[in-house]
């Protein structure tokens, strides 16, 4: 009787847990989808209600036809596109290197870093800003691809080397008897061996672009060249409040990744945990 | 295949010194290797060409110009281009260092390699080694470039600002230089004026306080959420499981600014839902209480990371090999205690460096205090130092920078981040498992 007891106990714990958690992760959620749908444009406006203001399409077609939500769409779809395939190019070459390679400086490089990936790259905001001034890489979408490209180096760097180093050598090995050169090793051989964390960082890469803001609002000042991010945020400033044309376009891209996120957990949870064993 | 050269180490002088009289002349004279030494020999020619170049840049960044109030502003000289000019033409010149080292060095490993050998290295393996040497030195060249010109050079330069007054209003170019003025700032960020000590000292303590917050409760709020998800025999739990993840897949942007309108003291949702249930008459001042304020930038926060933390220790769980649970089950040990004395352990175990990893993620998190808060509610100093309540270090530059132009503070700040932050990453460096083991 005490055991049934204690197991009732127990899952009625369990369930109260996931449920609370559950309800406390969906609260802002629904409203984002029931402001987005809503007919008002101001959030003081919205019923407390989720979808007490009925279903309408009118913040979805404000944003389509009075902003240039598209634009900004393209133009973060590029930049994300180009960090994301240079990141990978650029780290896991720079990890194969170091993973397969002995030679001079590679410790101090390796420590330099690790010591540089502890700052966030805005530390050198000012800096940045001028360097682009300078080589014309201001209010360019190439300009901001090369900042997140060269802030991403440091530790995606560190990521893949770890993740290489745990790939057996002898692949690579037989094939430099071979002849084969050594771009030609890592390109047919290493690259697809290591393609988890490939893909890991190709997500990693390509998201963050979608959510940064500091760097697009330094970088990108005219109107044609604006990221998602910026443009979302100037829709809930303090001069005006359209929140839900806000959460109408931040749910246009959300949905995209928690669908990929949703379909790929099973993945992100073995290479997360395959990341951390490494460490 | 003639060389003066002896083979019994005896010219190792003679090796050493034509090295370093001209980068390549040695490669040239003994070892007949004519492409090598005149590649090296062309970046030493455009160095003594550059150099008066070099020489004026350096120059500059010395002296950061000086002010001419009777030019034209555009005529002036602009001490921040002189400055960056002047830490970029400082990376070339370590560029060129290197190149020359590996060059003498090159000379000595060839000598060396004769002294051996007894004869010169034949020309077609001499070339098929130096594709094999130069192969790392291709490969890394592109990354090297962009983060020394993206990363370390801002980040240099940020540092030297710290020690100019480079600061709105009297010292912007290019209406007017800036100076070097040695440790100024430092003393009155640490001691000299009360405002910005004061200031200083509250945002810090915060910031560190914000840190150990954020960090344990989303670890905790991830471990309790993957034990109850991995423990539970519920058939529902990928359901549940896919829920847990939306606040990881959902862009921090977004997240913060909904909750920040969510939680608005006047309009948001939050209170006119607890007014119409009746549970309170007065609106509760979320984000404009100064206590209030910090308590929901950590709930809110982990509403974001407990995610993060769950995937991670998931993985973790189902990476730990089933052989340990049954051995334990043929001693007879239940699953309560099992799981107390095999998976918990393991997964503290491991986990423990991702622990101090987002620990430095959060004392730098940007994101999760800026959209909501904005550093928000205003307090007595304010309006002298744009340190809000809530705001951290990371966040007070931001402000610093954008809205006060004191780049001055903001470079000091960024300074004591970087003490304070650089032997943790060391720390956690030196206690990975490949450092240990002699990889790296």
């Amino acid at each position: 009787m005490a055991k049934k007891t204690a197991q009732f106990i127990n899952k009625f714990v369990v369930w109260f847990f996931l449920i609370g958690t559950s309800l406390f992760v969906l609260y802002p959620l629904v409203y984002v989808v029931s402001a987005a749908f809503s007919s008002q444009q101001n959030i003081a406006a919205l019923s407390v209600v989720p979808f007490g203001d009925g279903i309408a399409l009118s913040n979805f077609e404000f944003l389509f036809k009075k902003t240039d939500y598209l634009i900004w769409f393209k133009n973060t779809l590029f930049v994300a596109i180009s960090t994301m395939l240079l990141t990978i190019l650029v780290c896991a070459l720079n990890a194969y290197v170091f993973s397969r390679f002995t030679f001079r400086l590679k410790k101090g490089m390796m420590m330099a870093l690790l010591i540089l990936q502890i700052f966030p790259s805005f530390v050198g905001m000012v800096a940045i800003y001028v360097i682009l001034l300078r080589i014309g890489g201001l209010d360019t979408l190439w300009g901001l691809v090369l900042v997140y490209v060269a802030g991403n180096i440091p530790y995606n760097t560190w990521l893949v080397k770890s993740y290489m180093d745990t790939l057996p050598k002898s692949l690579d090995e037989a094939a430099r008897i071979d002849g084969a050169s050594h771009f030609k090793i890592f390109y047919k051989i290493i690259l697809p061996i290591a393609k988890p964390i490939v893909i890991f960082l190709g997500i990693t890469s390509f998201t963050a672009p979608w959510m940064d803001f500091i760097f697009p609002k330094m970088v990108l000042r005219s109107s044609k060249v604006q990221t998602v991010a910026l443009g979302l945020y100037s829709f809930v400033t303090d001069k005006k409040n359209m929140f839900s044309t806000f959460a109408a376009g931040s749910l246009l891209i959300a949905i995209p990744f928690v669908i990929f996120f949703v379909i790929t957990q099973k993945m992100l949870i073995t290479s997360l945990g395959g990341a951390a064993v490494k460490e | 295949m003639n060389t003066t050269l002896k083979p019994d180490g005896s010219s190792k002088a003679k090796v050493l010194i034509t090295s370093i009289i001209f980068m390549g002349l040695s490669h040239i004279l003994y070892f007949k290797q004519y492409v090598k030494g005149l590649l090296f020999s062309l970046v030493e020619i455009i160095g003594i060409c550059l150099t008066p170049f070099f020489i004026h840049k350096i120059y500059n960044l010395i002296t950061l110009g000086f002010p001419q109030p009777d030019l034209p502003v555009k005529q002036r000289s602009n001490s921040i281009f002189m400055l960056i000019d002047g830490i970029m033409i400082l990376a070339v010149i370590a560029i060129f260092i290197v190149i020359y080292i590996v060059s003498v060095r090159n000379a000595m490993d060839e000598y060396k390699d004769f002294c051996l050998t007894g004869v010169l290295r034949e020309k077609k393996g001499a070339m098929r080694s130096v594709k094999g040497k130069t192969f790392p030195l291709l490969a890394l060249s592109p990354a090297v470039l962009l983060v020394l010109f993206f990363v370390v050079v801002p980040l240099v330069f940020s540092a030297c600002v710290a020690f100019t007054n480079y600061a709105a209003p009297d010292h912007i170019p290019p209406n007017n230089t800036v100076d070097w003025v040695g440790l100024e700032n430092f003393t009155t960020m640490f001691g000299g004026e009360t405002t910005w000590t004061s200031a200083f000292g509250r945002v810090a303590v915060w910031t560190i306080i914000w840190g150990f917050l954020a960090t344990i409760t989303c670890y905790a709020g991830g471990l309790i959420m993957a034990v109850v998800l991995h423990e539970s025999k519920i058939k529902i739990k990928p359901v549940f499981r896919s829920i847990f993840i939306l606040p990881y897949a959902i862009p921090t942007v977004v997240s913060m600014l909904v909750w920040k309108n969510l939680l608005n003291g006047s309009f948001g949702i939050v209170n006119r839902t607890l007014m119409e249930l009746g549970l309170i008459e007065k609106t509760i001042p979320w984000l404009s209480d100064l206590w209030l304020a910090r308590f929901v930038c950590v709930m809110i926060n982990l509403w974001a990371g407990f995610s993060y933390f769950m995937l991670l220790i998931m993985g973790n769980m189902t990476a730990i090999s089933p052989d340990i649970y049954e051995a334990a089950k043929i001693d007879g040990a239940n699953k309560f205690y099992m799981f107390r004395k095999i998976t918990l352990p393991l997964v503290l175990f491991q986990t423990t460096p991702l622990i101090i990893m987002s620990l430095t993620h959060n004392i730098n998190n940007f994101g999760a205090i800026y959209f909501l808060t904005g550093g928000l509610p205003k307090v007595a100093d304010s309006t002298l130092t744009s340190a809000g309540g809530t705001d951290i270090l990371v966040t007070w530059i931001y402000q610093l920078t954008v809205t006060l132009m004191k780049y001055n503070y903001a470079s000091v700040l960024a300074v004591v981040i970087f003490i304070v932050l650089a032997p943790l990453a060391i720390w956690s460096f030196r206690n990975t498992k490949s450092f240990k083991e002699g990889e790296v």
